[in-house]
């Protein structure tokens, strides 16, 4: 028995040894500036105040009042969803037409994975000339392609869908995790089922998407926290400022307001960190919520064979 | 009966490569139309009904970019930057890893689920309070910081290195251990080779996250410092701040080539190494 107990305290001291960097990190990096962050959110901080005090909960309500605040939580959330739905039916689009013999499969995997790697700066100027009404390659595609009458102007019009058009273009992620998840599914499987007679989508509907759907529930919650936090491409994308200087400077079009783009403009523009902060928090319990609402939803659609195995 | 089923799988994989072309062609539109503006003269910008092809290629754009801004500097920022980051992420990712794949002790699933848990927190809600901490203390425009910032790894690639090292079976540290070999003996010299290729990915996502943040570049560091992507995001400007599309083309096209460079250099490790490690369980 001691000697069973010198193993586990030797296990334990090895444990520790390797994950002191990651304990060192969390807390000065993440747990201290959290910490930190709710306290300042709870005073009146500004860049430089001079009488700071305790205001409780008051940002909060100045938050939760304010109407603006409220419309930009609702399409921070209509664009993560819109952004989520559309990269995974692009990324598992690609997986499907990727998964089994298909002549240069590894450079196709290639090619669609690639605009992931482009830095989002990079991505967010690309789409602002790209989807310019007068000058921009989109419009010029979709007119000699009689698809739209005249040019459209899908900054000033549709800023909205112009940032969820990025999505699309960086699928990438979600279609390698579900090439990973396809190539989890057992060939007999496929191959027991065309004996049987079954279609190509029957075959995907009661084979290959059920198989697929914790996969598809792990890219669903992570790509929501993620696109939660969307702010550049609303500034880059932002269609009035012509001028460089402005452009992080003028608030973008309503609809592409992002929580965090507020944030970020309280906090850099108008210096007003206690607010600006209490806002980012108000982010983090929202995000908080929707992944453990998400998760908890997710239990009944996903598939899984604990029962078949027991 | 088996002709007409190999013709119907023929047609079935020439529609998919229709598809797959088609796709391919969409995804190539904006990066065509990111090349062609780099060429085009300040007036081609502005035409209407819009110029496909400049009519003479302005290869003088690619001198401007490098120019107008001190490109060269601020390359080096960020490569330092990036670097910086890069090395203690990864380390750092890769110990814990080690650590939750093979140290069996009762809280390890808690920490592991803490690990995951970070990944919830919006990036800005550190970094906002980190950045009044650190102006508060007086370290504002110290590049050493990102060694630090590296430490804190990331969930992803903890969770892959995690996987990796699960896969290495148990009998090889066993057997090093019975011939007197330390636990960081172990690590350096029969586990950290093994896991080569989680060590490419996790180093290529590194690189590839600090290469593009912006934010952390520009709460913490001056002018001097400042790196590629804090300066091309507000776009090349003339003197009257009028915003140059057409350079700033050419100089995304600068900042986004070493990832480019990097990813289709070590590609095929890369993605297959991602589909073999990290995502199964």
């Amino acid at each position: 028995m001691p000697r069973r107990k010198r193993r586990e305290g030797e296990q334990r001291t090895s444990f520790y040894l390797f994950l002191a960097p990651w304990i060192i990190g969390f807390l000065l990096f993440q747990l201290l500036p959290i910490g930190w962050g709710f306290w300042t959110s709870l005073t009146n901080r500004m860049a430089f105040s001079v009488n700071l005090r305790f205001v409780g909960l008051a940002n909060y309500l100045k938050l939760v009042q304010d109407p603006e605040i409220l419309y930009a939580f609702q399409t921070t959330f209509l664009y993560a969803l819109l952004h989520t739905c559309l990269a995974i039916v692009t990324g598992l689009f690609g997986a499907l037409l990727l998964e089994r013999e298909v002549p240069a499969r590894g450079v196709f995997r290639t090619i669609l994975y690639f605009p992931y790697m482009i830095p989002v700066i990079a991505v967010g100027w690309i789409f602002r000339i790209f989807l310019d009404r007068d000058t921009g390659f989109f419009n010029v595609v979709l007119l000699k392609l009689h698809l739209i009458p005249s040019a459209v102007a899908w900054l000033a019009d549709f800023p909205l869908g112009s940032i969820v058009s990025l999505a699309i273009w960086q699928s990438g992620w979600s279609l390698i995790i579900f090439l990973g998840g396809l190539s989890t599914i057992p060939t007999e499987l496929y191959e027991v089922s065309t004996i049987d007679g079954a279609n190509y989508f029957r075959r995907f509907r009661h084979i290959a998407l059920p198989l697929l759907s914790p996969f598809i529930l792990f890219q669903f919650v992570s790509s929501m926290i993620y696109a939660m936090q969307t702010f550049i491409q609303s500034f880059i994308l932002n269609p009035r400022p012509l001028r460089g200087e402005m452009l992080f400077v003028s608030p973008p079009p309503r609809e592409t307001f992002f929580v965090m783009a507020k944030g970020f403009f309280e906090v850099t523009g108008k210096n007003r960190f206690a607010y600006g902060l209490s806002l980012l928090w108000m982010l983090f319990l929202v995000v908080l919520l929707i992944t453990i609402i998400f998760i908890r939803l997710g239990g009944f659609v996903v598939y899984t064979e604990v029962e078949e195995k027991r | 009966m088996q002709r007409s089923q190999r013709r119907k799988k023929a047609v079935f994989t020439a529609l998919k490569l229709l598809l797959l072309v088609a796709m391919v062609v969409i995804f190539f539109l904006p990066l065509v139309s990111m090349v062609i503006t780099s060429l085009k003269t300040r007036e081609e910008l502005f035409v209407v009904p819009p110029v496909v092809f400049p009519r003479v290629a302005q290869w003088v754009n690619y001198v401007l970019a490098w120019t107008m801004v001190r490109f060269g500097k601020f390359l080096v920022n960020s490569v330092v930057l990036s670097l910086f980051y890069t090395l203690p992420c990864v380390m750092s990712s890769c110990f814990a890893g080690y650590a939750f794949s093979r140290f069996q002790i009762r809280e390890a699933r808690g920490v592991f689920l803490l690990v995951l848990a970070t990944m919830m927190i919006p990036y800005m809600v550190t970094v906002v309070p980190l950045y009044l901490i650190i102006t508060k203390i007086g370290l504002t425009d110290k590049r050493w910081l990102w060694l630090l910032f590296g430490l804190q790894g990331a969930p992803f690639l903890i969770f892959l290195f995690r996987q990796y090292f699960s896969t290495i079976p148990l009998s090889f540290e066993e057997s090093a251990r019975l011939d007197g070999a330390g636990r960081f003996q172990i690590f350096f010299y029969i586990m950290f080779p093994l896991v080569q290729t989680a060590v490419i990915i996790a180093a290529i996502f590194a690189f590839q996250w600090s290469w593009a943040d912006f934010l952390q570049p520009t709460l913490f560091l001056r002018g001097e410092k400042l790196t590629l992507a804090v300066k091309l995001a507000r776009g090349y400007v003339d003197q009257k701040e009028s915003l140059l599309y057409h350079v700033g083309m050419a100089g995304l096209l600068y900042y986004t080539l070493p990832i480019v460079v990097l990813f289709f250099a070590l590609q095929r490790r890369f993605i297959s190494g991602l589909l073999a490690g990290g995502l199964k369980g």
